[in-house]
């Protein structure tokens, strides 16, 4: 198996406070990690760190085998540059979608490869055109955002993360501000994107989801991944104390019986 | 060429920039004193479905907003006079065209301060069975004066600044002084600047004042 | 009441009040001609610049937001001529004074407008690889501007009010012919009361414009959250 990824030794803390205290984790290509964890375990932050939104305060990120910035003194430093070109090639999704109100689904979905890869007006349209396709939504092209439902504008965001054709994408509680009737078609967009083979890390609540996509599923506590292993493993026979207090806390989700063979 | 800054004509005339200075701010607070007292009423007025008093007062309100302020305080000077029954003077004519000018848009300040109380204080207020006065004056205005405040505060600063224009009619505040000195002095460079400092030391203040006025309300 | 209204003096010397407001007309848009990029360089220096740039920028915005515009007239007029040997007439020190004053309170404006675009739209836009550059121009000031444009609008009405002052150096505005007129004819009454008829429809009217246009503006925001 191939590695897309592979976070070493990850620390961050934001003033005093430590949020992420030594994360490791190696992903393949093509995998589809869901991250679970109570609020302020530090999982969006750890999503935020893969593509530098936030700079790590120590350990390394590795893309392709290439790791991101230079060792001085043993410490990463990072160049702008360097990050921007990285984020081009990591996609993200995010809880409140941040599509861009001033344009129309279209125009968002064009914007990176226009103005980030500076492609040409042709290929822009291709991609606009294929993404938009792709989340079900090419018949709304020339809405606006604020034309569009909840579940409608993040598939226009992933449509337009996807139009950067990165080689994984974030999903950042991707249908936690979204009308509990409008999940289902977000969620199912993503599904269809792990079934395709994309490479994701996904932050969110829906344990059903995780269970039913994702290949591996982790469970982080204060800063650390306490566990991991296959959904069937994690949600099904936890064996920490602290997952198990997470997932009784999730009553919504029923755990499917084990299965006797 | 180089200018060699010498200050000491400043210290020379340290009793008209004083007195300069007291003129200021006298203009100043009799301006801000009157322009709000009237700005009350007048925003009262505006409220009112009385048109005897609505329009008169909307008349005025616009009037005085959408004219130039030194164009008010010249017209109270120059052209008032002649069809006053009373001497009008430098200081009573920027006394006049300032406070009308400070009126005008404190009055405005007044009714979107109020305006800004949501209906359910009124209602609350009518179903204590309260009188419209009392309603105003025990739950609507207490409640208005904390979100106008900055507002109000805001006019001290503009106000502060253009007492300035009185020096065009002669009367002799900080600007006007200044002037004179400069004049008799040969140092509009050290005149001028120390007055621009001498009113950024006034105003500035005032104006983070009213940030940190801002800043505080809207956190809240 | 005794006095008898003549306006035959007025009208007579109509063009020259005409002459006056057009000069009026036109400091102020040279002065929003500078102003408003300017405005906008020292918004983004102030916002994103290291703290030696910052602070002096902020310093200077504050001065000129924090002095009456006489003072400065006075002082680009008669103070910095003689500080740096330049020739400076009333028109020169008019549009200086009212471009670097307005800036001030444009750059404000410009801030204001910034920052209050939603953290949301930097992050979208730098999780997609743009630079801040990229990120300002194509997604922060369009929206930004649009937000703006009332309080953008009432500046510039302010600073029309403003420019009476330029008559104060003999740069023949409107005032200042009224004045002159005003001092030859002894009409002091009926030229100052048309001169500020004057002003007032020009002001009036822009100010009902920008009204309404606000009115516009703020009909149901396109903006997508919440």
């Amino acid at each position: 198996m191939e590695e897309v990824l592979r976070i070493e030794d990850l620390h961050k803390s934001f003033a005093d406070l430590a949020v992420l205290k030594g994360i490791d984790l190696a992903v393949n290509r093509g995998e589809t990690i869901v991250i679970l964890g109570a609020s302020g375990s530090g999982k969006s932050t750890l999503l935020r760190c893969v593509n530098f939104m936030e700079i790590p305060s120590s350990g390394r990120i590795v893309m392709n085998g290439r790791a991101v910035g230079r060792a001085v003194d043993g410490k990463q430093t990072y160049s702008e540059k360097e990050l921007t070109r990285l984020r081009a090639r990591v996609g993200m999704v995010f809880q409140h979608f941040n599509l861009f109100p001033h344009m129309t689904a279209r125009e968002n979905v064009m914007e990176g490869p226009r103005t980030v890869l500076k492609l040409d007006p042709a290929e822009c349209a291709r991609r606009a055109d294929t993404y938009l396709d792709k989340v079900g939504l090419a018949w709304k092209a020339d809405a606006h955002p604020s034309e569009l439902s909840g579940g409608q504008q993040q598939r226009i965001a992933i449509a337009r993360a996807l139009a950067m054709e990165p080689e994984v994408m974030l999903f950042d509680e991707a249908t936690s501000a979204l009308d509990p009737e409008l999940v289902g078609e977000v969620l199912g967009t993503m599904k269809e994107l792990a079934d395709e083979g994309m490479t994701m890390l996904i932050v969110t609540h829906e344990l059903g989801f995780a269970y039913t996509v994702a290949d591996r599923v982790l469970f982080l506590s204060e800063g650390r991944i306490l566990e991991q292993g296959t959904p069937a493993e994690v949600l099904t026979y936890p064996t920490q104390e602290g997952t198990k207090n997470f997932l009784r806390g999730h009553g919504s989700f029923r755990l499917p019986e084990p299965q006797l063979d | 060429m180089e200018h060699v800054w010498d200050f000491s004509a400043l210290l020379n005339n340290k009793q008209l920039l004083l007195i300069g200075l007291r003129n200021t701010l006298i203009l100043a607070a009799v301006c801000l004193g009157l322009g709000l007292f009237f700005g009350m009423l007048v925003g009262a007025a505006r409220y009112s479905k009385k048109p005897l008093l609505y329009w008169p007062s909307t008349v005025f309100v616009e009037v005085f907003r959408n004219t130039p302020v030194l164009v008010q305080i010249m017209w109270f000077f120059f052209a008032f006079p002649i069809i006053s029954p009373f001497d009008i003077d430098a200081f009573s004519a920027a006394t006049l065209g300032l406070t009308l000018n400070t009126t005008a848009f404190s009055s405005e300040i007044y009714r979107a301060g109020i305006r800004s109380i949501e209906r359910g204080q009124w209602e609350a207020g009518k179903a204590l069975g309260m009188s419209y006065g009392e309603q105003l004056r025990r739950v609507i205005l207490p409640q208005a004066v904390q979100r106008m405040l900055p507002a109000f505060m805001n006019r001290a600063v503009e106000l502060l600044k253009m007492t300035s224009l009185a020096s065009v009619i002669a009367y002799p505040e900080l600007m006007y002084q200044a002037k004179i000195i400069s004049t008799i002095e040969f140092n509009p460079i050290e005149m001028y600047t120390s007055v621009a400092l001498m009113f950024f030391a006034i105003v500035f203040p005032l104006a983070l004042l009213v940030q940190r006025f801002e800043l505080k309300h809207k956190a809240r | 009441m005794g006095y008898e209204w003549d306006f035959t003096v007025v009208l007579r010397d109509f063009d020259l009040l005409l002459l006056g407001l057009l000069n009026t007309l036109k400091v102020t848009g040279l002065a929003l001609l500078f102003g408003v990029p300017l405005g906008l360089t020292l918004a983004l220096l102030r916002l994103y610049g290291n703290w030696l740039v910052r602070i002096p920028v902020g310093l200077v915005i504050e001065f000129l937001r924090s002095t009456p515009p006489i003072a400065q007239l006075f002082w680009f007029f008669f103070a910095l001529p003689i500080l740096v040997g330049v020739e400076m007439d009333p028109f020169k020190a008019s549009v200086l004074t009212f471009s670097l004053q307005s800036s001030a309170f444009f750059a404000e404006v410009f801030r204001g407008g910034i920052v209050s675009i939603d953290r949301g739209q930097w992050d979208a836009a730098k999780a997609l690889g743009m630079s801040r550059n990229e990120t300002l121009q194509r997604i922060i000031l369009p929206q930004a501007v649009k937000r703006m444009i009332p309080a953008f609008l009432e500046r510039a009405i302010e600073l029309m009010k403003t420019t009476t002052l330029v008559g104060t150096i003999s740069y023949a505005d409107l005032l200042y012919e009224a004045n002159s007129i005003a001092q030859s004819s002894y009409r002091t009454l009926e030229v100052f009361t048309v001169a500020a008829a004057m002003y007032f429809v020009v002001i009036f009217a822009c100010s009902v414009a920008v009204q309404l246009l606000e009115a516009r503006l703020t009909r149901p925001d396109e903006s997508a959250r919440h």
